[in-house]
């Protein structure tokens, strides 16, 4: 980039050089000049309608905002003068006589404050305590900062009733100062169009189209408006009374590949809330309702286990862990290493996969490892994952000329995904959908094409010629309808084509959280640590053996180990069933012993997103009640066998054996880079019959560590009754 | 109703700034903009529903519930208003039981306040329809009325 | 240029042998508030009459001459003979004056308003020594009423788009140069200089330019600019020609109110005609300039009348307007240099083109340059359109054009809902921005709006500041919220019930809404209420402090009362009253019970025009409540 030239201005006197096509606002905030604002937030487009950053500006008639005037050279502009100081107080009274206002300026305040504490029995807007958003409410700030202590104007409650019919977050427009932010972080960044101003003049509202619904108007429920709201109007379901937070980490969601980065809030050792970042290189502050709304209700589940239990003839017993490691010991000890399938989840970090292979090779001596990416893909497993192996960077969906999604939907999922796809479809790109149902991306699309399934295959090739040629970069998007439905096999090769052929692109839009971290680091049957990562002059392919990926499922085991996965009426029968999960298994299947293992909020570690990006997770606070780490329970039965093979106190002791095993593993600024995968003897799915129709093929229910979130998250089963009415 | 919506569609281009001539042409059509006509409107320009409700909503001209048989529409101009405009539509409002971009029950008519119709030398002006009414008091209006079934 | 010379000249042609006609012309004034008076009535009755008698004549539907009180007018040119008028015309007169002037070929003279020819002529006033026309100077309007606007040979004729043939010979920056020097400024209401804008835009990069004609005349109260339309469609589409070649545009967009249905379709066929003459499209006449028109209807929002929100209504968006800069001349519609004019403005440029920015500087004064056409309308005994040199005094406006006020003279309100309100005391200001600002209110676009002792102001400012209200966009804070206060301490003040505070509540709220606005609307949407509370203070403090209403205007601080000794018990009043007040046996004084009267007028008006009594219902102030 050139340089820029710099402009000189001056502010309250203060001489300042700034960067040109800078708002006087953006220059003074950079040089530490305050002034009050409302309406514009950073990555929004500006609006100028709370008339809040009003400045003089010498040469300009009136007073211009600060949020749209772009400084001149030479500007001289003062920020705090009488007059400027006293047409904000008197707008800011006239905003606050629309916006309930006792939190501010109630004469029974400080009384009020010491009753806050007891129950309430009246409807939230009678009472005092009316607003979600005490304590950290933008208008409080900023009344504070105008030094406004009383207001002359009679309040205009419009006694609009409460909206709480929809999932997620409650709507009290009552509150609602009509700043936009809403509306412009729905339509401007996240191009959803759910939320439009409405009528116009005193009688503007907020909302969908016709008063339906925000479920039935297209909602994405990615809670942005709720995150830029100022004041206690848009309020989460779950946290809205909790106040503001004592802290808050930034970790990485783990619910889907994506890899978004979600801020969470905390308050007494609880995620209260998680919040995007805007900043986030990976998604933009684009998360999805999963990473935005479904963690709290999930890792505070009232279905946690709170201890070890062990199956008795009389029920289940809390037992100590100590106990529970003797338990495990007892079963694991001295069994042959085909009588014990481990099996792991997509769904864990890197350095519990790392252990987790550990285990089995090392402490079982064997290769007996499974995943249920194996049932639900069956013999077409591997163009699967040589598809998700090589996928492309989420950027090239900006440059691309032609973007074709097959089978996906971005509403309530994959959003920065989605939404990418959105903006280039905006700016030109052909975007082709092929779906069985109208997505979201349809009515973007240059042509969208719904039909059943068992038509995409042949669809592909045509298509994918048409759009190809004349050096134009294409890119496809494979949704979950493509490989988890029938006719997959077809489908993926013609996408493959499509890679090898026309030099497309390819994103796979799958559920499996770590998939690339489970073959990185060798959770996987057949494949060694660091064997499947590109490396200097290595092989560039790996064959594995079919035999060793799909096991006999109806063979009879000793024992099977599940980690992280709750789908129990995959796992092959056995005398004894250890259980390592958070909560309860999906099926009646009941387990010999239950080991209650963490939350991602209460344990770090590193996950590799889509696109082959390492991505750390953060430990906010300590584990629930008695959970431990997938490592720790792990590594503690490995000890209590006395096989002395491995121990591991931390993550940090997990993360040095992986970067000496698996070489440029963490060097976190580059893409992970995947070898070709292949297999030999048996492959073409020996045991495909036995694997088939265990899964519902179509299903799209969204899971963590095998528990459907529609379960757990009251919101999400909303969703997910939706999503079927569809 | 689709096929017909089809065809005002295809007179205009897929362009937004098509969407108000859009509209026009709709409620000129139907008499308003109805939810299914929203949706397709929303699928041609690539705009979102709401987004079309929003704009729609925002412009008097825009109605969303079918209107009356007759538009009655009293004008509020000023010359009108110094002459007696709002005594006018006073006495609509009490005559017909309803209120200010309502429509009667009968659906016999719709009664509408415009901001000027330009005939502000012959006020106060009431329009039925397309016929303008000048001079109007509220006695001649009573009875004019009655014309119109 | 072979085409339109020849079109121009058939055209002249065509016009001599109109002026020399060999069968009966009728004329009629069919424009909106013609139709609105009756005029296509008398058509139908014209064309029955005419075939009825057998007689051959040419019947054309004109435009808008401007004294709209005088509608319908109908005007008849038989063969060899001067063009006369007839004002007011209903079926009754139009049978006499068809039997005289049409069979008889005598004019009727007691019914004849005036004639156009030069010779005097008896019993009969050439038109324009009309006492409301004698003081125009008509430069936009020269040929409203005068020509058939549906007719482009008419405008040909008239010397019709001289003015931007010879435009064409010049160089865009010279154009400029020539309105420069005219001293031509925006007629919409700011009054900024046409040419700095037009020179912003023309400098501004960019390939695509926009020329929009602003016809969103929202004003209650005005209609200058429909009445052009109607009348004359083409100057204003001449005018648009000039100034997209001036600034470089190569398309025109028209952004009417769908209200206008009549300017609308005439704007329509015109340019459908223009179209056909070649003055549109590519390479016009031969040059390299290529230009096309488009209409653009408004959907019933006056806050578009703003440029950012009328750029935001093409585009297809809510008309919210947007802060500037950037202003529309650099980055205006779809982010093009974008000028916006007003109709007026383009309606002047024809005839400074064609005359010369030294003619038209002879017009108007110093800074003020040319003429103004407004809607007379109120109070004023002679409503209408008119136009004349700016710096014309209110007075002469007032009196000698508009005959005078009915009752008392009481304000003039300037500017519409913008504007403000003056009194007495400025009868004799000057019609001119600058003077019109110092007083406290805004030139505008033209709406003159005059009232009597029976217009209560408190009223009348709580109207404008409803109407802004109803119109606010909601957008910015000062303008949603701060003129909803205003409107209800009003309000509060027309009930009876304010307090004096009130008055500084109301001066505050003015201030910050004028300071804090986002856009024009707002910024000078307090303007009724601060200049009606520099100029009618009293007014104000009688509803506070008294309880009285003095134009007999506030409901509740008046009553209806029957005056026993005119009363003759005619009953008409009690059949109208929809509430049972009156009551009373026939012939005998009729009773008015005040707790149940709802103060509807139905008496009132049919004591008035229908009863034997006429006059025996009375609306009074009310006696002074505790």
């Amino acid at each position: 980039m050139t340089k820029e030239k710099k402009l000189s201005i001056t502010i309250d006197n203060k001489k300042m050089e700034v960067r040109p096509n800078m708002t006087i606002l953006q220059a003074a905030r950079e040089n530490s000049v305050y002034i009050p604002s409302l309406c514009i937030l950073e990555h929004l487009p500006s609006y100028g309608a709370c008339r809040l950053c009003v400045v003089e500006v010498d040469g300009l008639r009136g007073f211009p905002t600060s949020c749209t005037t772009p400084v001149e050279e030479g500007m001289v502009i003062r920020t705090d003068t009488a007059e400027v100081r006293s047409l904000r107080q008197e707008v800011l009274k006239l905003l606050l006589s629309e916006h309930p206002a006792s939190c501010l300026f109630c004469g029974e305040q400080s009384e009020c404050k010491d009753y806050q504490g007891t129950i309430r029995k009246v409807g939230v807007t009678t009472g005092c305590r009316y607003c979600p958003n005490d304590n950290r409410c933008e208008l409080q700030l900023i009344t504070e900062k105008v030094g406004l202590t009383e207001t002359s104007y009679p309040v205009y409650y419009r006694n609009f009733p409460i909206e709480k019919e929809d999932p997620f977050y409650d709507r009290d427009y009552n509150l609602c100062i009509l700043c936009g932010r809403c509306v412009r972080v729905c339509n401007d960044v996240r191009l959803n169009g759910t939320l439009s101003f409405k009528q116009r003049g005193k009688l503007t509202t907020i909302g969908p189209a016709f008063d339906r619904t925000h479920l039935d108007a297209g909602c994405e429920f990615c809670g942005a408006c709720v995150t830029v709201c100022p004041t206690g109007a848009l309020s989460a379901k779950v946290s809205k009374w909790y106040g503001r937070p004592d802290s808050q980490v930034g970790t990485t969601c783990v619910y889907c590949p994506v890899g978004c980065k979600v801020i969470l809030q905390i308050k007494n050792d609880e995620t209260i809330d998680a919040l995007p970042d805007y900043d986030s290189p990976v998604d933009q502050g684009l998360v999805c309702v999963k990473g935005r709304f479904a963690i709290p209700e999930y890792v505070h589940s009232a279905k946690r286990y709170i201890s070890p239990q062990r199956l008795t003839p009389i029920g289940y017993e809390d037992i100590s862990w100590d106990k529970a490691l003797d338990e495990a010991k007892e079963r694991l000890s001295g069994i042959k290493p085909e009588d014990c399938l481990v099996v792991v989840s997509p769904q864990l970090s890197n350095e519990d996969l790392f252990v987790a292979q550990r285990f089995t090779r090392e402490v079982m001596n064997s290769e007996e490892m499974f995943s249920l990416v194996i049932t639900d893909l069956g013999a077409d497993l591997v163009p699967f994952l040589d598809l998700v192996m090589h996928a492309s960077s989420y950027d090239a969906i900006n440059t691309a000329q032609g973007i074709l999604a097959i089978g996906f939907d971005s509403t309530y999922g994959f959003t920065p995904i989605g939404i990418q796809i959105k903006a280039a479809a905006r700016k030109g790109a052909n975007l082709v959908t092929i779906g069985s149902y109208e997505s979201n991306l349809d009515m973007l699309a240059e042509t969208a094409h719904q039909t059943e399934p068992s038509h995409w295959a042949g669809m592909i090739d045509p298509l994918g010629k048409a759009m190809s040629g004349n050096g134009k970069t294409n890119i496809v998007i494979v949704g979950p309808d493509v490989f988890l439905g029938p006719e997959r096999r077809e489908a993926l090769g013609r996408v493959i084509a499509l890679r090898d052929v026309y030099k497309w692109k390819v994103i796979v839009a799958h559920p499996y959280t770590n998939l690339l971290g489970m073959l990185a680091t060798g959770a996987f049957p057949g494949i060694k640590p660091g064997e499947v990562l590109k490396n200097g002059d290595k092989g560039s392919a790996v064959t594995i053996k079919g035999a060793a990926v799909y096991p006999d499922l109806q063979k009879k085991r000793k024992v099977v180990y599940v980690i992280g996965e709750a789908r129990l009426d995959m796992v092959p029968p056995c005398d004894h069933l250890i259980y390592q999960n958070g909560l309860p298994p999906e099926s009646g299947r009941k387990p010999d012993l239950i080991l209650p293992a963490c939350m991602f909020t209460e344990t770090s570690g590193t996950t590799i997103n889509a696109e082959g990006k390492v991505l750390p997770i953060q430990k906010a606070y300590e584990p629930f009640m008695k959970s431990k780490p997938d490592w720790w329970i792990m590594s503690g039965i490995a000890e209590k066998l006395q096989k002395r093979t491995f121990k591991y106190n931390s993550v940090q002791a997990i993360q040095g054996d992986i970067r000496k095993q698996i070489k440029g593993f963490f060097s976190m600024k580059k893409r992970l880079e995947f070898v070709r995968v292949g297999m030999k003897e048996g492959g073409e799915g020996t045991r495909d019959a036995a694997l088939r129709g265990k899964r519902s093929p179509a299903s799209r229910e969204e899971t963590y560590r095998g528990t459907p979130l529609a379960s757990v998250v009251s919101g999400m089963k909303a969703i997910e009754e939706r999503r079927r009415h569809e | 109703m689709p096929e017909t919506i089809e065809k005002i569609l295809k007179k205009h281009g897929r362009t937004t700034d098509e969407l108000i001539p859009i509209l026009q042409d709709v409620q000129k059509e139907f008499g308003y903009i109805a939810p299914e006509s929203v949706k397709r409107i929303s699928r041609y320009l690539k705009v979102s529903e709401n987004q079309i409700y929003g704009v729609s909503s925002f412009y008097a001209q825009f109605r969303f519930t079918e209107p009356g048989r007759h538009g009655i529409k009293v004008c509020l101009g000023t010359a009108c208003h110094v002459r007696g405009g709002a005594t006018l539509l006073e006495m609509l409002e009490r005559g017909l039981g309803i209120s200010c971009g309502q429509t009667t029950d009968d659906k016999r008519y719709d009664l509408e306040r415009v901001a000027c119709l330009g005939c502000c030398a012959l006020s106060p002006v009431v329009q039925i329809d397309r016929d303008i009414y000048s001079r109007m008091t509220v006695n001649r209006l009573t009875e004019l009325l009655k014309e119109y079934e | 240029m072979n085409k339109l010379t020849k079109h121009i000249i058939s055209a002249k042609k065509k016009w001599e042998e109109l002026l020399d006609n060999k069968e009966p012309i009728i004329y009629v004034g069919a424009a909106s508030c013609g139709r609105a008076a009756g005029a296509l009535d008398l058509l139908t009755e014209i064309n029955a009459f005419l075939k009825e008698h057998n007689i051959e004549a040419r019947v054309m539907q004109v435009g808008c001459i401007g004294p709209c009180y005088l509608e319908p007018l109908v005007d008849i040119k038989m063969p060899g003979q001067q063009r006369i008028s007839y004002n007011n015309v209903n079926a009754k007169t139009l049978a006499l004056i068809l039997k005289s002037h049409l069979l008889e070929g005598k004019p009727h003279a007691k019914l004849a308003l005036g004639h156009f020819g030069k010779e005097p002529l008896n019993g009969i006033q050439p038109f324009y020594e009309l006492p409301m026309l004698k003081p125009q100077v008509r430069i936009v309007l020269r040929n409203c009423g005068l020509i058939d606007p549906e007719d482009i040979d008419q405008y040909l004729a008239v010397d019709g788009y001289q003015g931007f043939m010879n435009a064409l010979k010049m160089k865009p920056e010279d154009v400029i140069g020539v309105v420069h020097q005219a001293g031509l400024r925006g007629r919409g209401g700011a009054g900024f200089p046409t040419f700095r804008k037009w020179t912003v835009c023309r400098n501004s990069p960019g390939e695509q330019k926009y020329l929009i004609c602003n016809a969103d005349e929202g004003d209650p109260g005005a209609f200058m600019n429909r009445s052009l339309i109607e009348s004359d469609p083409h100057a204003v589409l001449e005018g648009m020609l000039i100034a997209g070649y001036a600034i470089g545009a190569s398309k025109g967009i028209i952004y009417i109110r769908a209200e206008y249905p009549l300017a609308i379709d005439r704007l329509k066929s015109a340019i459908k005609q223009m179209r056909e003459y070649g003055l549109l499209g590519k390479n016009i006449l031969g040059s390299d300039f290529s230009f096309d028109i488009k209409i653009k209807e408004g959907a019933g929002a006056f806050v578009c009348g703003e440029e950012t929100a009328l750029i935001g209504s093409i585009e297809g968006k809510r008309g919210m307007p947007k802060s500037r800069p950037p202003f529309p001349a650099v980055s205006g519609l779809f982010k093009s240099p974008t000028i916006i004019n007003n109709v007026e403005t383009l309606g002047t440029l024809p005839n400074i083109l064609r005359n010369g920015a030294e003619w038209y500087n002879k017009f108007g004064k110093e800074g003020n340059r040319g003429t103004k056409t407004f809607s007379l309308v109120g109070k004023v005994r002679r409503p209408g359109l008119i136009e004349v040199q700016l710096g014309t005094p209110l007075r002469e406006i007032i009196f000698d054009i508009g005959g005078g006020v009915q009752k008392n003279f009481k304000a003039i309100q300037t500017g519409g809902p913008s504007g403000g309100c003056l009194s007495e005391e400025f009868l004799d200001l000057p019609v001119d921005y600058e003077s019109l600002a110092a007083a406290g209110s805004i030139m505008g676009s033209g709406g003159l709006i005059i009232m009597d002792e029976d217009t209560c102001i408190v009223d009348v400012a709580k109207y404008f500041l409803d109407f802004t209200q109803k119109e606010s966009c909601g957008k910015c804070v000062p303008c949603r919220v701060g003129t909803r206060h205003m409107v209800e301490i009003l309000d509060r003040i027309t009930h009876g019930e304010g307090n004096p505070e009130d008055l500084l509540a109301l001066r505050t709220l003015g201030d910050t809404i004028k300071k804090g606005a986002l856009c024009g609307l707002g910024q000078t949407a307090p303007n009724p209420v601060l200049t009606t509370l520099r100029y009618f203070r009293n007014e104000y403090l009688e509803h506070i402090k008294d309880n009285r209403c003095r134009a007999v205007v506030c409901k509740d601080l008046i009553e209806y009362r029957v005056i026993k000794e005119k009363c003759t018990g005619c009953q008409s009043c009690v059949r109208v009253c929809p509430t049972g007040a009156i009551s009373g046996p026939r012939s005998e004084p009729h009773n008015l019970d005040k707790t149940k009267c709802i103060k509807c007028r139905s008496c009132y008006e049919i004591c008035r025009h229908d009863a034997i009594a006429g006059d025996a219902i009375v609306i009074r102030s009310a006696e002074k409540r505790t």
